[in-house]
């Protein structure tokens, strides 16, 4: 077999590349349904293990938290699991789990999100309990209450765990202070004691109804069967109140500024180094993929090998993307040792001109194109992920090209494209806001020569000044 | 006209019926042996454009030649009068013919003969499963040098998962070594080290492929996610990185790094972590897993070179490894890259034996970790049963009343009803030895974790009096189902699961009798694992929070 196989590589490698570089996704054919009441719904069928996953989105979300009180669409969210029609509770999480199934409400930047997933045999029931707490949620003052305190103490919890994950939600709150993608989704600890049961009634009242309700469900079903129980289900709701709150994309920072955040005895200096992005709209999404995937989205990416491969300065380094529907964030993010936290930042703003000047070789581009293309088809494996996808090309209001073409516009990226990219979206090195997490004492002076210092302890109940 | 009468005369169109008819059955034939048979992923391109370019030049050569009694002549030059092109038009009248029952007889005959790998000599097929659950087209071959190999194809997306189990982790180690087995996963993303040490990965990426380990207190396991493309690129790092690893001495060190920062992120800079290191290190007083899987300092400062290639040689040989790939492959096609790139590659004396057994706890051990912390920590575990050890399903089963959802009997208990705790969490250690059922909560500021502890202890004492009933039973066996096809949904939770039964159960087909063997378990056994495992006298319990500040000072 080998010197066929060979010969055949060599005939075929020109051919291949024409052909078949590209291993874009075809989504599969789906069912849409659209209800009186503005309920879209859309059906996949998926047959090859007897699962189902939903996922049922309000469009709203953090953004629409009045002020001051940021984490009250994520309290709502918790709340829809506390019980609804004759179920209390107890009850109600007691049929979810009686049947191996989930069924988490959450609240992200601009959606509240129910997901769900179970076994085909329970569809029934579980689509009485998807349905029964977004129309007849108890939202009992206790269990706000016990929820709310609960979510505060778990931000204080996560304070004193691994902060990778905190990290950035002190990024977005300091760079985007005063706009609404600078309202954390889970709330800080004083937002979250400002939120009364009034106020979490008036916004379910005001800006949860059919007509801002995307059900996507994918799995193994029958589409018309599934159709007529979601249509049963919910076409006689109501629809909003309230008209979603309308805002403009944020400002980019047009200097620098820093937040210190003092963690006393951090053996670990974690930063994040950021300004305003773009949106999920972006045109050049394909190119600003490839430059991010090489920048930082990847293990061989430049930050990755320059920060943790070749100088042993930290375990993980990346470049992290935000593109909600206005402009987001992009962000350089990782963590080193207290006494090299200053080589590290002095490294990673080096690699970001680096990009400004350089931008990419080419067989740089084409390795990352692969990486994006080679790694794009699991995103979309079960029937949980389609659910997910679909909803979000729904509640984004982007239609199936978005996916579809997504292969072949990677594919077409070159170069020029890309370079002129990474001049539009990454921030120069004059305009950046840093979010430096440490031990304040030891850092505080090294770090002046990056700009303005604002300072506070990570136990202060908020996450920006 | 007369040109097409002339093209008719000398049979062109037939030469064409009977090459599209042939070209059919060729590529027909080559579809359906590509499933079973190794051909490169670009044989049916190669096929399809040599097809298509040989038909202008058959028509040409139609034209431009005529079979004549004498042999071959150019048309032009063959007297028309003797010519025999209407009797050659016969018979390629008849080979149409032939082709077309034969290409009759060959769809329908695939039907009947689901394999075609007999075709090719030379290729193993390896074993089928035995049991009736298991998926009929899963594989498995040992290599000679011991390595075995399991194959679960499935195409539903065009990418592949390859799972390597290496039969070590933190249990082979010893005071001096210990972080080595974690270690030599961060050695591993370096691969040969040639031509430089970021080859390996980079090498992977450009071919559109991901991977990542993990090492637990009994395996090393690594992963790779990758386009079907990138099959033969990815035999070929694994192969290299399984038999040439680079352990030069600046490699060593800059990983030396990197380990002591994961280390400060997941151990010294996080209190759940900080506290689970504790309780391992006191829970056991014998049995090797007492050691962190990351290392102590003062190991990861310290070991050398030398202690790296013994490790090395003995726990990465063929022998001691096993390989499951999962998804847009055939068994056959993996097996014939497994023996080319996997098979050189020498078998080794297997590892000793690890011979410590820890002994019978006598009494409750008890910890306090002092750290910065808003919100307390509480950590309770107990000697339970390995993987293999009958008690370890029904314990499954038990935890999952215990704290699995918000139903679950001490979620409800301590974060709802009481407000003690913020979360309660558990799991049980399924592995080689005898491991831990354990169970954390995070309480809130200023909560009692001697009260919690109480609480526990007495729901954990009901359950050993009064056992647990049969709703409780049927939930916890409809979430581990669920969690069970869950698994199966992608290929790479295949071919972990694949992996895990073959390594802890000898056997990956047991993977597939999990359904029944939860049905089978009985509410009896829980409450006999429960009074069995749930004794203050098997128990440690740790808790974590802020330094009190001492009198005096």
């Amino acid at each position: 077999m080998k010197p066929l196989r060979l010969g055949c590589l060599a005939l075929c490698a020109c051919l291949a590349a024409a052909v078949s570089a590209a291993q874009g996704v075809t989504l599969p054919a789906v069912h849409h349904v659209e209800l009186e009441n503005g309920v879209s719904i859309v059906l996949i069928e998926k047959h090859d293990v007897p699962l189902i996953g939903l996922q049922a989105v309000i469009r709203g979300g953090a953004v629409s938290d009045p002020d001051g009180q940021a984490g009250l669409s994520s309290l709502l969210a918790g709340l829809l699991e506390k019980g609804a029609g004759e179920r209390s509770a107890a009850d109600f999480a007691e049929a979810v789990d009686s049947v191996g199934g989930s069924l988490s409400a959450r609240a992200d930047l601009e959606s509240i999100t129910i997901s769900g997933e179970f076994l085909a045999r329970d569809a029934d029931l579980m689509i009485e309990l998807l349905a029964s707490m977004l129309r007849e949620p108890r939202l009992d003052a206790a269990e706000l209450t016990k929820l709310r305190d609960r979510q505060i103490n778990l931000i204080r919890a996560a304070k004193d765990g691994d902060l990778r994950r905190l990290v950035p939600y002190y990024g977005s709150a300091f760079l985007f202070t005063g706009h609404p993608y600078g309202s954390p989704v889970f709330g800080d600890e004083a937002s979250l004691a400002n939120i009364n049961h009034r106020a979490v009634r008036g916004y379910y009242e005001d800006f949860v109804g059919a007509d801002r309700l995307i059900i996507a469900v994918a799995g193994d079903f029958a589409a018309d069967a599934m159709a007529e129980k979601l249509t049963a289900a919910f076409a006689d709701w109501r629809a909003a109140v309230a008209p979603l709150p309308e805002f403009e994309a944020p400002q980019a920072q047009t200097s620098r500024r820093i937040l210190l955040v003092d963690k006393p005895g951090a053996t670990q200096t974690y930063f994040w180094i950021g300004n305003v992005g773009v949106a999920i709209g972006f045109a050049q999404r394909a190119e600003l993929d490839v430059a991010n995937t090489l920048f930082g989205g990847r293990f061989t990416s430049l930050l990755m090998d320059e920060l943790r491969t070749k100088a042993g300065l930290t375990y993980g380094a990346s470049s992290l993307l935000v593109r909600p529907s206005k402009a987001g964030s992009v962000a350089m993010n990782s963590y080193t040792k207290t006494e090299s936290t200053v080589e590290a930042i002095d490294l990673a703003l080096s690699l970001l001109q680096k990009i400004h000047l350089e931008g990419f070789p080419d067989d740089l581009i084409t390795s990352g194109k692969n990486y994006i293309l080679g790694q794009y088809a699991p995103d979309f494996e079960t029937a949980e992920q389609l659910a997910g996808q679909f909803a979000e090309l729904a509640m984004l209001g982007l239609d199936e090209s978005f996916v579809n073409d997504y292969g072949d516009a990677v594919a077409a990226a070159d170069g020029e494209a890309i370079r002129s990219v990474i001049g539009d979206v990454y921030p120069t090195l004059d305009n950046l806001v840093f979010v430096i997490i440490g031990d304040a004492e030891l850092i505080r002076g090294d770090i002046a020569k990056y700009g303005p210092i604002t300072e506070m302890a990570i136990t202060e109940p908020r996450f920006a000044p | 006209m007369a040109f097409f009468a002339e093209m008719r005369r000398r049979n062109v169109f037939k030469v064409a019926l009977l090459y599209a008819v042939g070209s059919w059955l060729v590529v027909w034939f080559v579809g359906a042996i590509k499933p079973d048979v190794p051909l490169p992923a670009c044989a049916s391109t190669f096929v399809f454009t040599v097809l298509a370019v040989g038909f202008p030049v058959a028509l040409l050569f139609a034209w431009t030649y005529e079979i004549t009694p004498a042999g071959l002549k150019k048309a032009v030059d063959v007297d028309q009068t003797q010519s025999i092109v209407y009797k050659t038009g016969q018979k390629l009248n008849a080979a149409v013919a032939v082709f077309l029952v034969l290409g009759v007889l060959a769809v329908f005959g695939q039907r009947l003969l689901p394999k075609f790998e007999f075709l090719v000599p030379g290729v193993p097929e390896g074993d089928a499963p035995v049991s009736e659950q298991a998926p009929t087209e899963i594989r498995s071959l040992t290599l000679d040098n011991g390595l075995k190999i399991i194959v679960w194809p499935d195409h539903d997306i065009p990418n592949v998962v390859l799972y390597t189990f290496v039969r070590a982790g933190g249990r082979n180690e010893y005071p001096g070594i210990t972080g080595v087995s974690h270690f030599f996963e961060h050695m591993m993303f370096l691969g040969s080290g040639e031509p430089d040490p970021g080859a390996f990965d980079t090498k992977m990426e450009t071919a559109g492929g991901a991977n990542n380990a993990y090492t637990s207190e009994d395996v090393t396991v690594y992963m790779e996610w990758f386009p079907r493309s990138a099959l033969e690129v990815i035999f070929d790092l694994e192969g290299d990185r399984f038999e040439n690893l680079a352990t030069v001495a600046e490699v060593v060190n800059s990983q030396r790094e990197v380990v002591f920062s994961e280390r400060r992120s997941a151990v010294d800079n996080n209190n759940f972590r900080k506290l689970a290191e504790q309780m391992q290190a006191t829970a056991y007083v014998a049995h090797p897993y007492q050691f962190p899987v990351i290392g102590w300092p003062s190991d990861i400062e310290a070991w050398t070179e030398e202690d790296l290639i013994n490790y090395y040689r003995t726990y990465y040989a063929p022998n001691n490894r096993t390989v499951v790939v999962s998804g847009d492959v055939t068994a056959g096609e993996i097996f014939e890259l497994a023996e080319e790139y996997f098979a050189p590659t020498p078998a080794q004396e297997p590892p000793p034996p690890i011979r410590t057994i820890e002994p019978e706890q006598q009494g409750t051990r008890r910890i306090v970790v002092e750290a910065p912390a808003q919100t307390p920590l509480l950590h309770m575990a107990f000697h339970a049963g390995s993987a293999t050890d009958p008690e370890t399903l029904p314990m499954s089963l038990l935890l999952n009343i215990l704290t699995a959802g918000d139903s679950s009997r001490l979620h409800r208990l301590l974060v709802e009803d009481e407000g003690l705790a913020l979360s309660v969490g558990g799991y049980q250690d399924e592995g080689f030895d005898p491991g831990l059922a354990y169970f954390y909560f995070t309480l809130p500021p200023g909560g009692d974790p001697g009260v919690v502890e109480q609480r526990v202890l007495g729901e954990l004492q009901r359950i050993a009096e009064g056992g647990v009933s049969d709703a409780e039973l049927a939930k916890a066996r409809n979430i581990m189902l669920a969690d069970y096809w869950r698994g199966l949904a992608t290929i790479d939770g295949k071919a972990e699961a694949l992996g895990q039964f073959e390594v802890f159960h000898g056997d990956y087909e047991r993977l597939f009798s999990l359904p029944d063997e939860l049905a089978a378990v009985g509410a009896d056994s829980l409450r006999d694992v429960a009074a069995k495992v749930f004794r203050s006298s098997n128990m440690t319990v740790g808790v974590l929070q802020e330094a009190t500040p001492e009198d005096g000072e």
